[in-house]
């Protein structure tokens, strides 16, 4: 594990972009019925898309915004009928406070391209090894050395790259053995988290979720599994096994983020499965829950494997980064 | 009064691919059951990147079990509830149970019967369910073809999958490109010549993949391949011009040799076959009288004359008692239960694909069904292979062209 640790206690990129967004419909600036897509928001913040991807599922979850027939979402609650607005975001003239306009400013510059390049680099990893050169890198990006040395360092913390033995850093492949054993050690130790977690579960949070799925939203699985994480499984009082659970998820978290960009569909049970689990947490049945986390990780593990078989029917996008080398 | 107007019922769209999409098959169900239906060929890769990924462009899904975990997984279909498979009852224990008896061996890999039923949470499972993901058809058991003038004569159960890498026919094989095919003859082939071992052959890990990987371009480099074939027709051309003396083989291909085909014969290896199982899907967005018309095509796929016609091609069909009606006695006993031809026997087409007094490889439909080496298979580590296998395929087809 690399000791570098460059990262201030601040707000997340998604977080502040959500905060921007949320700001601006409750002051009107952004109408009802506007449709906000992905690619200019990043462009207006200065983003990579998966911090913007997950603001705008923060703001679906929080009923502000919805989706429709077409790509993207329309600002305001779900089943409001508005027709779909289409202008440039930055027409709007967007309120953007000071604080957050410098957060987003202000971070160092390995922080402003890691996210576009952990978005290329876990995109590749179906497709097999690839090599990455620092200096190819550099030149890419348009950073120093320096700076190319703190994206890989982040990189290799998170598991996407390693160092071969003539200390090349490669990236994938990503195999189903990787996938297979990554999920196996969330099933072993997330139930765990959760029954030591017991009276620190933020129960009240756990009752919204319930009530919120038990009335049919259709609240997306990311958005589920990060409450989960956060309102109980991380509230267990072991800061080590918080540590060890959140390492093992990066790389799986990455990947999976890459398959959905290729447009693989959606997990259709899920949201049943959760339901459960919020029901058994809200009538303080830890070790009920705790014991269906785990046939469900159980069950996750099947399906990860059979959606990284699926991928074996996408050709290699002719436009993957510059900076990697096929080996 | 004008005569009641007959609102035309809509074109039964199947996608699949030349195994069983023949075109008096397509003109005879059109007859039968009073609708247009249009048939879409390709290959298999293409195939089921087509039923993946466009999933609205067809009615029917007629492919193989093998790629379940990927059209299944992706959404595609919807499950068949075999209450409304007439037949269904009679259906081979192949499938259903997973053997044609409790004693023959099941072999690696995918075998259908886990592919089959839908369990709950939309998996797929050999747990009997009333929803299935693929009605069960047409199957066979393959194995390689060898030219007898290099390989000496041999005796029963002498063959070798490791012929598929003998120097005695270095620069003269080739093998079927499709990956959930063509990388289990040539695994078959460097386990049988002792090359690699296999923890389980239907799952390989991915350091037996880049082992099995090692094998095949230190062959290459060698100059042992001539081609990697991409149908049939290509594979009848590589035997009827000379280049092979042993390569991949689809039973049809052995009815098209013509003048070669005393000199390519199928070979019934000692380490068992590579089976395969076909079968039929309902695209997920059928409803209603489409979706009747997709059951009403499927029942008809098990009323014996389609079987029969696949049977002339050398493939076997999951509604054994219904063929054996819609075959002649001595059709059926040279195709199912190996006995030599009594007299000249037709291919699908009426040509004479079968002389009398030639006997099966392999025997009866019993005898082959109880030696299953290995099943047509999507491995867990299915995308790592594709991608090493594609760039196998690339640099053999680079060397051929050069």
């Amino acid at each position: 594990m690399n000791a570098r640790s460059p990262q201030p206690p601040m707000q997340k990129r998604y977080e502040l972009i959500a905060g921007v967004l949320r700001l601006n419909i409750t002051t009107g600036k952004l109408p009802a019925g506007f449709v906000l897509v992905e690619g200019p928001i990043a462009e207006l913040m200065q983003s990579s898309r998966a911090p913007v991807q997950a603001a705008l599922r923060i703001l679906e979850g929080e009923n502000l915004i919805h989706r429709f027939a077409g790509r993207g979402f329309l600002v305001g609650p779900k089943g409001s009928g508005v027709p779909p607005i289409r202008q440039g975001i930055r027409d709007l003239d967007l309120q953007i406070s000071v604080e957050i306009d410098e957060a987003l400013q202000s971070r160092g510059t390995w922080e402003l391209v890691y996210d576009r390049v952990e978005e290329q680099v876990a995109s590749c990893l179906i497709f097999g090894e690839f090599r990455i050169v620092e200096t190819e890198l550099g030149d890419y990006l348009g950073v120093s050395r320096t700076v190319v040395r703190d994206v890989l360092s982040r990189l290799h913390e998170r598991g996407l790259i390693r160092k071969n033995q003539s200390s090349h850093w490669i990236a994938g492949p990503l195999t189903a053995q990787m996938i297979r054993e990554k999920l196996a050690v969330r099933a072993i130790l997330e139930p765990a988290a959760l029954r030591l977690a017991g009276a620190a579960i933020n129960y009240t949070e756990v009752e919204t979720l319930r009530v919120r799925l038990a009335a049919g939203e259709e609240i997306e699985g990311e958005i589920l599994e990060a409450a989960l994480m956060e309102h109980c499984i991380a509230r267990t009082p072991n800061r080590e096994l918080v540590g060890l659970i959140g390492n093992n998820q990066l790389l799986l978290t990455a990947a999976n983020r890459a398959l959905t960009g290729l447009g693989l569909p959606r997990d259709r049970v899920e949201h049943g499965e959760y339901r459960t689990l919020f029901d058994l947490l809200s009538r303080h049945l830890v070790d009920s829950a705790a014991e269906y986390l785990e046939g469900r990780l159980r069950i996750l593990a099947e399906k990860s494997l059979a959606r990284l078989k699926i991928v074996a029917i996408i050709t290699q996008p002719s436009d993957i980064a510059p900076f990697l080398t096929p080996k | 009064m004008t005569a009641p107007a007959v609102v035309p019922r809509r074109t039964l769209r199947v996608l699949g691919t030349s195994i069983t999409l023949l075109e008096l098959i397509r003109r005879r169900a059109e007859s039968d059951l009073g609708f247009a239906i249009s048939f879409e060929v390709h290959n298999f890769v293409d195939c089921q990147r087509r039923a993946a990924l466009e999933p609205a462009a067809y009615d029917i899904y007629d492919q193989c079990f093998h790629n379940m975990d990927i059209v299944w997984f992706w959404g595609s279909l919807q499950p068949v509830d075999t209450f409304r498979i007439t037949d269904w009852d009679m259906l081979s224990g192949l499938t259903r149970e997973g053997g044609i008896n409790r004693y023959a061996s099941r072999g690696h890999g995918d075998q259908p019967v886990r592919k089959l039923y839908v369990q709950p949470g939309e998996a797929l499972g050999p747990a009997p369910s009333r929803y299935i993901s693929m009605l069960p058809t047409v199957h066979n058991f393959d194995s390689f073809g060898y030219d007898p003038r290099v390989f000496g004569a041999v005796g029963p159960h002498r063959e070798s999958w490791s012929w598929l890498l003998d120097p005695r026919a270095r620069g003269r094989i080739a093998v079927v490109d499709e990956p959930g095919i063509g990388i289990f003859d040539v695994a078959l082939a460097a386990e049988a010549a002792g090359e690699v071992k296999f923890a389980d052959i239907g799952n390989m890990t991915v350091e037996e993949i880049d082992s099995l990987m090692r094998v095949l371009h230190q062959h290459r480099q060698q100059g042992y391949f001539r081609a990697i074939w991409r149908d049939g027709e290509e594979a009848a051309n590589l035997v009827r011009n000379g280049q092979v003396a042993a390569q991949s083989m689809w039973s049809p291909v052995y009815g098209e040799l013509g003048e070669t085909a005393q000199h390519f014969v199928e070979a019934n290896p000692i380490e068992g076959w590579r089976a395969w199982h076909g079968g039929m899907s309902l695209a997920r967005h059928l409803s209603g009288a489409a979706l009747d018309m997709g059951y009403e095509y499927m029942n008809w796929w098990l009323s014996g004359w389609p079987g029969a016609v696949v049977a002339r091609q050398g493939y076997y069909m999951s509604v054994l008692d219904r063929v054996r009606e819609a075959l002649s006695p001595a059709e059926w006993r040279y195709w199912y239960e190996g006995l030599p031809a009594e007299v000249d026997l037709p291919g699908p087409s009426g040509n004479i694909v079968v002389k009398a007094g030639a006997r099966r490889t392999g025997g009866s439909y019993w005898d082959r069904a109880s030696r299953i080496a290995v099943w047509n298979t999507a491995m867990d580590e299915h995308n790592y292979a594709c991608r090493a296998w594609e760039r196998f395929v690339r640099q053999v087809r680079g060397e051929a062209s050069s």
